[in-house]
Order: C-alpha cells, then structure tokens, then sequence
C-alpha cells in the first residue's frame, strides 16, 4: 500500500487535511524573516505540527496520548483529553514511547542467531526468509502433531491484539501464557472472589472521603497511576473537604509518604490487620449490619480484636481503633490493596479480607467508592486480558526440561529478565529447540532467540485497548500509527513489521482459521468498529462509517459514560479464614532482614530499561537514578558502619545480588527495599549491565491457593563490602538550603506563617 | 496591556511523580542526564522536585515540592549578567537568549533558587534520538546557560494561532497549547499556568487583589491569598524577588496545620 505523506496524514487524522491549508496560507508573512536574534530563537517560526490521538502502550495501563508530529516525525506525547482513563494527564513512562521509538538500538529488521544461543551474534535475513523459517517450524509440529508443544507469550494485553494472540495459540493447539514480572493473580482472584469481577473495578478516589490503602503503591506505580492520581487531586483540594488517605505497607512508599499516615504493618499481615479493622468496625456498631452478617456469619471477628493482634501485626491497638472508627466515618471510603499485600503466601487471604471492608461502610458500587467495569460491547474482546500465574511457569519449565517445548514465542515480555533466578527459566531454555522473539529492543529474552521477527513500535502500529481498571463504563481505546514505521525506508524485506498481521500471515501461511473479519489487522479493527458505529451511542455517532472511524481515531477511541455496569451489587460472601505469611527461610538466622522489591517509577519492572528518560528519572524518594539500591533504615545503617554508596552483597538463600546503601529515614529496621527493574544482560546501551536484578535472589513460595509469585516473602542478609560508588542521584545537585550555625535549615516561609 | 505568565504550585497535590520532570526534559531538549552527569552534579532539570525529610522513624515524613524558574519580577540573575543574554521580556518571563551568553555564570550565582544549569559538555545523542528533538527549542552547546522558560515556544506558538483566530491568547480554547509541558503532564494538577498580570502586579506594589483576576490560575492564587488561612506563599520571598510562581502550601491533617517548606 504506497501512500504518500499527504494522503497518510490525512487518512489517520480524518480532518487534518483542512488545517494544514489553513495553517500553511495564514503563517505571518514577517515570521518568515530570518529576525535578528534580539529576539529569543523560540519565536522563529519552525513549521506546523500535528497532534494525533493513540495509545501510549508503555506500560500496562495504556492511557491515551495524543502525539505531536512535525515532518513525519513524533516530538512530544501528551495525554488524550478525551480519553477517560487520564484525561489528558501522563505519567513519565508514556513520554518514553518516543525513545522507544528512535532508541538507537533498535533491531532494524528480520535476525537469524548465527553463533552459539545467548551469545547475539546475529545475521539480518529477509522477512520473507525470517517468515519461512518460522512457518516452517510451525508446520512441523503441527505435521508431528505436536501442536501443543509451541508456546506463545506476551504481555498482558487487552483488546484486539490479546484476543488475536490467544486465538492463534488455541486454533494452532498451543499454550498462550501472558507473563508479567509483578503478576495480578492474587489481586484478580480476590476482586473474583469479594465482588464477583472479572475486572479490576474504578476506584472513584475524586469523589471519596477516606482512603484506606494496604501496599499497593497507586499513586506511583500500581495499575493506572495516572488515573489515581487525577482522582488524588481533587481527592485533597477539590471543591469539598479535604480528604484523607492512610496507607498501611511495610515499606515507605511514595504513596506512603503521600499519605496522612503511614502505618507500618509487619509484612504479611495486611490481612489480619484488616479482620482487626472490621472487628472494631462491626463491635462498634458502625457497620451495615445485612454485610457485616454475610461477612462473618454472625461472629464479631472477637479473635481479631486490636489488642489480640497488635503484637503480631506490629500495629497499637489505638491505632487500629482510630483507622476503623475514622475509616467507617468519612464516608464515602474505599478501602484497596495490593503490591506487597498481595505477595505473600496469605496474599489472597490479605486481600481478600482488605476488599471485603468496602462492604461494611456501604462503598461497593457507590459513587465515591468502587465502582465496578462492564465488559465492552464487543463480544470479540469481551474477556478481561488474562495472566498466568508462577505456578503456571514452573510447570512450563518442567516441560522445557523434559523436552515438552518445541518451539517458544515471545512478543513485549521479557520472562529471562523477570522470573526468579531460582526458577532457572534461562538453563530450561537451553532445551528447547527454537526460540522467536517478536521485541524491537535486544532484551534479554530476546538474546537468546533463534529468530528475531521485530515489531513496530506502539506509534507505528494499530491497536485497540479495553483497559483494565476501566473507568467505570463500557470503552475501546483506539490506537493509530501517527508516523510511518521509521525503518520504512529500507524496503518491504527488512525493517519492522505489526505483531498481530505477523501472526496473521503465520496464520495464512499454515492454512489456520482464525475466524476473524479480514486479512489484516487493520480489517479485523474495522470490522469491529463497524459493530461499534451500528450501536448509535456513545462517544461518537455519525452518519456513515467512514466518518464514524475518523472521528473514532480523532478522539483515541470509543465509550459510553451511561453503558455502566450492570447487575448491581453482589452479595458480600463469607470471609476467608485468618491465615499468617511463610517466608523463606523459615527463621531469619543469618537473613535477619526483610527483603520487599518495588516497582521502579520511571522503569517499571524493566521494561522501561532502555529507555534513557526513564533510567534518569528520580526515584520520588531517594531521588536515586540509573543503577540499584538498597535502602536500609538509618538507624541500622548506622549500626552496620553503612554510608551512602558503600557497595553491599544482600543474600537470600537462593543468590546474592551487589547495591549501593541508601540509608533511609523512612524504613522499618527489619525491612530492607530494592527497586525492580535494573541488572539486564541486554537490553542496548541504556540498560546492558546496568545495577542488579533483585529478581535474581527471590524466593519461590506461592500462595497456594492462586499459585502466585509470594515476592515479598523473601528473608536477606546484608554484608558491607570494601568498596564505593557513588549513588547518581538528583539530591544535592543543586547548592543546599542554607543554614545556621547549628547546621539547620534556614525555614523560609512567608511572613504571615 | 500585554500579559505576565504566572504559575500556582498546590503543594498539598503534589505526589512527586516526576511526570512533569520527564515532560520537561521532552520538551525542551534537555541533554540525557547520564550517570556521570548526575554523579558530576552536573544533570539538568529546568523543573525538579525536591523531597525534605521530616520526624525520625516511625513518625518520618517526606514532602515535595516542585522547583523551577520563578520568572521574578525583580530577578537577581538579570542584573549581573554583562551581556544582556537574560533580561525580563514584556510578558513577565526571564528569558535567556542563547546566543548572546558567554558562559560567566554570574546569573546562576545570583539565584537564589539554584534553577540555572550550565552547560558543562557538549549536549550529545545519538543520531536517532535526534529525531525527537524539538524543532521549536534551541538545542543549547557547550558552555551556554539554560533554564526553565514557562515553554516560550508553546506560548509563541499559541500567540500565532490566536492571532490568525481573532481571539486573545488566554482563551479557554488555547489552554492546552499556552500550558507549558510540565503543567499538561502533571497528574494532579497541581501545576496552573495563566496570565497573572492583575494579581501579580497588585502584590507586588501591596495593593488590593482585582476582583476578577483574568486568568483561573489567578483566581485561585487571589483565593489563597486573601483567605482566612488561605496557603499562598511565594519562595524566599523576603528577598525581594519578587517570584511569579505562587506556591500553596501542605495541610498537615495531624498537627492540624498547613505546612511550608522551601
Ligand atoms: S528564579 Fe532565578 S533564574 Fe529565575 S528569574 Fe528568579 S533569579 Fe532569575
Ligand atoms: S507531575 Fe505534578 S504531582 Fe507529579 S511531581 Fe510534578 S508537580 Fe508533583
């Protein structure tokens, strides 16, 4: 399909065309002068721009970006004031989409491995060479009939893209496994379980009095920061009082230090502590009395009382007493968790028994409270994206070691960098045969493939998105390529190619019907969008199809604020039994500290490794950079002669990693914290090398009942070595504040304070 | 009347997120702040955010706040300057003219609010990152002075779009477009950007607050200012410097107070 850029511009944009008349005829004549540079160079006048509506697909939570397109090329990323998720927020992590898109290690066409696995030496081969190879390989399992030996994993992915996926594995007779280094199993099976959902509900913090968090860091990198961080604003200084947020972790988090309080909790008994919560609760008489009775069955929850419990959960008994009193007084009041609350051995049980307190204070469904998602009115991507859970990993690295794995896919997922060391993800690799990579980027999965098919990235591609958490209402996020693939310019036989029309030709090429409308990706959309265009409601509406898609794209998607949920609200269920973590090892012995990883800000979970603008981000609270700490309480790092900077081996009984001591202010004694994210054996220039993995050293303990990674149950040691680097990190760059004589700081404030 | 750009800085929203930050460094063709550059106390943010500690484990807190130019009225980097290369345009902003800076360093010592960064090395990216690049932004060489601009070049821009529509650059409808990157990033709006020449003017010669300040963002600071325990405070401002940014300050809910730092 030869376009020119005239007619690209104006096919993605619907009514783009007409500005750019406008614009190019009313640009004043003397701003076409060179001026005098007695005037700043900003006011020279330096072409038109565009801003084009997508999906940032940075990151999980995929919000709606616009994008500003100068000379084919994209310059800046903005949110989508439309789009319901962020309205027209972003985080730092959807801004890294552009150097995605012009990293300069990106794989620029079709690799063939060409020295031993692992060590990336590669050869570049043609698409149509690459394809063959993977087609051939496709067809030889299925003519073995060893269909179900090929494995297809991806990222989580809602939408078009995650149905297309799994329906390719399942009609080929193949295992689909979405992987995701901080899986959600636990905190999906708990919002299965509490409120009968398939999907992650909205939590209406704008609207809400009293904030109850347990662990999940949501204002900084839990699920959709972006859209709970809207919600915070207005949540402190909107137009009513001001409300207030407690987060209970047994680290210090941002969100913690964002919090009115921070109440530091053992780790593991997040769930406890909230029994104890719903036992003053309910023996005060300030909960609804139909759910506090399906809840307990008539019991007051008497074992859970605060004094019973505080020992255990490291929390006084005023406390808990307050949190509960105020909690189921500042109504409306959500109560959520996750992250560490749920990465325990108990983490179902913790999060079973955090959500199940929204039922006593009357939130579920509420304004002001958890609201829950339907599902999007295309029965095509009606299934919330899926994930797999540690267990399901272990046993798939059973099957790679017995040889049950022909042959491996891998699309936006970096398993070799993420899965605990223990689990020995990369020796199992070693035994199976071929391993495809559909990444841009050299990662570390990727550097072990056969064959390397790369994909566009996100602003080159189509894409749908049914965000999970959603907004409330029924919604497909639309995603448009707003510049033409950058490796264009080396012809159809090399640079990059869609994941989805890849699998699609795969599909063609093995004789496989997938059942889907059309021969490319774009087809299969449009034929959704059709469906989307007959409902006549919601967002956009139009007259003709045509119109419909442009103005669809123009605005980043389509939803309906009135298409909400339907069925009301679920009976509260039976609390699960009271059940207490397990770590690993056992007693502390010699690994006497508490090992709790944490999602990077501006990196993720590694994913955004690469990217130079996220390994430069300050983390919000050591304001740290580019390689990996461990922060250890002040109190301790004292004791242990540990300064900032002193390089530490931290040891788990299953490795030991090196970091930098950053001695922290905010974190209990017991517990030390590592950021996630660093210690990639590839990944280009930015990441290669860089800081350690913490993943490397995690236990292997699930919660059973879920099979879910226990991540936070691991126990380290700590040990000084003789050495020093120093920390990259923001603090202190510029001069500090000044001080008196005493070394304090000057406070400088206004004259009436 | 031509306008002066001002910001309002709610503290008691602000996460530290570093999405302003990392739009910042997107628009404006901020150098990659490699390691050694932050190792060298050398990396270059024309808005950080600042965290203080406060109290001792388990009562420990940490605040932030946001920094950048405060585009002040009576600015210190100005005067000491030998070469004109930042001087105060029509429009409240200190601007900084790239070309005509020879590198003394004399403004950065000046100011008190350390947001001047030198450009210690030559910027460098590699070829294809370079297509991000910012046609609108000078990218800055070695041995020039830089900072925050309030997004010159969006309100430029803006300016050329009013113009051709017949309407004012402060409009409603332009908002997106005026806003300097920080502000449309950040997830809590903590950041407000408008014309707060009314405002900022009857401050600065103690005169009565307008009645209706012209832009939103002046409501709100005329708001704080003129409360009962209203938050508006303005950094360092015994100094004489007369910033345009207004911050507000934290509510501590606990101690029963509002809180301010800087
Ligand atoms: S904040 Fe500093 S750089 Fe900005 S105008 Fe004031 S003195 Fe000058
Ligand atoms: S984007 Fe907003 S909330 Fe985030 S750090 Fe900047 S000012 Fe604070």
């Amino acid at each position: 399909m030869a376009l020119t850029r005239r007619q690209f511009l104006t096919l993605t944009g619907g009514a783009t065309a007409a500005p750019i008349i406008f614009l190019a005829c009313g640009v004043p004549a003397e701003e076409l002068l060179v001026e005098a540079p007695l005037e700043m160079p900003e006011d020279l006048v330096s072409g038109l721009d565009n801003w084009y509506a997508t999906l940032c697909r940075q990151c999980g939570t995929s919000e709606g970006v616009v994008v500003r397109v100068m000379e084919g090329r994209a310059k800046k990323v903005e949110g989508n004031l439309d789009y319901p998720i962020n309205m027209g927020k972003h985080s730092a992590r959807c801004e890294g989409g552009l150097q995605d898109l012009y990293h300069p290690d990106r794989i620029k066409g079709p690799l063939l491995r060409s020295g031993e696995r692992g060590t990336g030496q590669y050869e570049e081969v043609s698409w149509t060479d690459a394809l063959g190879r993977l087609n051939l390989q496709l067809s030889q399992l299925q003519s073995s009939r060893n269909q179900n030996s090929m494995v297809l994993v991806t990222n989580p992915i809602g939408g078009h893209l995650g149905m297309i996926a799994e329906t390719f594995a399942s009609k080929f007779g193949g295992r689909y496994m979405p992987y995701e280094p901080v899986e959600r199993t636990n905190l999906k099976a708990a919002i299965k379980q509490v409120f009968g959902q398939d999907r992650i509900p909205d939590f209406e913090i704008e609207n809400a009095n009293y904030v109850l968090s347990f662990g999940a860091d949501f204002l900084n990198t839990w699920v959709s920061p972006t859209r709970y961080a809207r919600g915070y604003g207005e949540f402190r200084q909107g137009d009513r009082e001001r409300g207030t947020l407690v987060h209970v972790d047994s680290r210090f988090s941002m969100t913690g230090a964002n919090a009115d309080s921070w109440i530091h909790v053992k780790p593991g008994m997040e769930g406890i502590l909230a029994l104890s919560i719903a036992h003053v609760i309910i023996k005060d008489g300030l909960a609804d009395p139909a759910a506090a009775q399906a809840l307990t069955g008539g019991s007051n929850l008497e074992e859970f009382a605060p004094e019973s419990v505080a020992a255990k959960t490291g929390v006084s008994a005023e406390t808990i007493e307050q949190v509960a009193h105020d909690f189921a007084s500042h109504k409306p009041a959500i109560a959520l968790g996750g992250g560490s609350a749920g990465a325990h051995t108990n983490g179902l049980f913790n999060l079973t028994a955090i959500y199940s307190l929204n039922y006593l204070v009357g939130s579920v469904g509420q304004p002001g409270g958890v609201v829950f998602n339907p599902a999007p009115p295309l029965s095509e991507i009606a299934n919330a994206p899926s994930s797999s859970s540690y267990q399901d990993w272990a046993d798939l690295v059973n099957d790679m070691r017995s040889g049950d794995v022909g042959l491996m896919m891998v699309r936006g997922a970096d398993p070799m960098h993420g899965l605990p060391g223990t689990l020995g993800f990369r020796d199992a690799s070693y035994d199976v045969p071929v391993i495809v990579s559909f990444s841009n980027i050299m990662d570390d999965t990727t550097a072990m493939a056969d064959i390397v098919l790369p994909e566009h990235n996100s602003f080159e591609d189509w894409g749908t998105d049914t965000p999970d958490a959603g907004p409330g209402y029924e919604i497909v996020g639309f995603q448009q390529p707003v510049v033409r693939p950058f490796f264009e310019g080396r012809g159809e036989h090399l640079g990059t190619r869609g994941f989805a029309d890849i699998l699609l030709a795969a599909a063609q090429g093995l004789s496989l019907d997938l059942g889907l409308a059309g021969e490319t990706y774009k087809d299969v959309l449009q034929g959704s969008a059709e469906k989307l265009f007959a409902l006549n409601r919601g967002s956009v509406r139009a007259g003709d199809f045509k119109s419909f898609w442009n103005g669809m794209l123009q605005r980043g998607g389509w939803w309906d604020v009135n298409a909400k949920a339907s069925g009301g609200v679920p009976a509260p269920q039976r609390l699960p039994e009271a059940e207490e973590p397990r770590f690993d090892p056992a007693t502390p012995g010699r690994f006497n500290f508490h090992l709790s990883p944490f999602s990077s800000t501006g990196i993720g979970e590694g994913q955004g490794a690469h990217i130079p603008w996220l390994q430069a981000t300050p983390d919000p609270i050591t304001s740290a950079t580019w390689l990996t700490w461990v922060e250890i309480n002040i109190q301790i790092a004292e004791d242990l002669d540990l300064r900032e900077g002193d390089v530490v081996r931290v040891t788990s009984p299953r490795g030991s990693i090196e970091a930098l001591a950053y001695p922290h202010p905010g974190i209990p004694p017991g517990v030390v914290a590592i950021p996630m994210g660093q210690g990639h054996v590839a990944g280009g220039r930015y990441a290669e090398g860089r800081g350690a993995n913490v993943f490397s050293i995690l236990s292997d303990l699930t919660d059973e009942s879920t099979g879910a990674l226990a991540w936070s149950a691991t126990r380290v040691g700590i040990e000084k070595l003789d050495k020093w680097i120093r920390l990259p990190k923001f603090e202190n760059s510029v001069s500090d504040p000044p001080e008196d004589e005493e070394g304090l700081v000057i406070e400088i404030t206004s004259d009436d304070s | 009347m031509a306008e002066s750009w001002g910001m309002v800085i709610d503290l008691d929203k602000c996460t530290g997120c570093q999405a302003c930050v990392v739009a910042c460094q997107s628009e404006n063709n901020i150098p990659i702040n490699d390691e050694g550059l932050f190792n060298q106390r050398r990396a270059i943010e024309w808005i950080r955010i600042e965290r203080y500690w406060e109290g001792e484990f388990p009562d420990v807190k940490a605040r932030f706040i946001p920094i950048l130019c405060q585009h002040c009225a009576d600015a210190p980097c100005e005067p000491v300057c030998p070469v004109f290369a930042t001087y105060h345009n029509n429009e409240g902003l200190n601007v900084q003219v790239y070309n005509r800076c020879i590198g003394t360093r004399f403004c950065a010592n000046g100011c008190p609010y350390h947001v001047r960064f030198f450009n210690f090395w030559e910027p460098e990216w590699p070829d294809s990152l370079k297509n991000q690049l910012n046609p609108d932004v000078t990218v800055r060489s070695r041995g020039i002075m830089e900072k925050c601009t309030f997004c010159v070049q969006r309100i430029r821009r803006t300016g050329r779009k009013a113009a051709q529509a017949g309407i004012d650059k402060s409009d409603a409808e332009l908002e997106r477009g005026l806003n300097p990157a920080c502000v449309n990033a950040c997830p809590t709006q903590t950041l407000e950007f408008g014309d707060m020449i009314d405002v900022l003017t009857a401050v600065k010669e103690g005169t009565r607050l307008p009645d209706e300040p012209k832009s939103k963002a002046g409501a709100k600071v005329k708001k704080e200012l003129e409360e009962d325990g209203g938050r508006g405070y303005r950094l360092r401002e015994q100094l004489g410097t007369n910033p345009s940014v207004v911050y507000l300050r934290k509510v501590d809910e606990h101690r029963k107070e509002v809180i301010t730092h800087g």
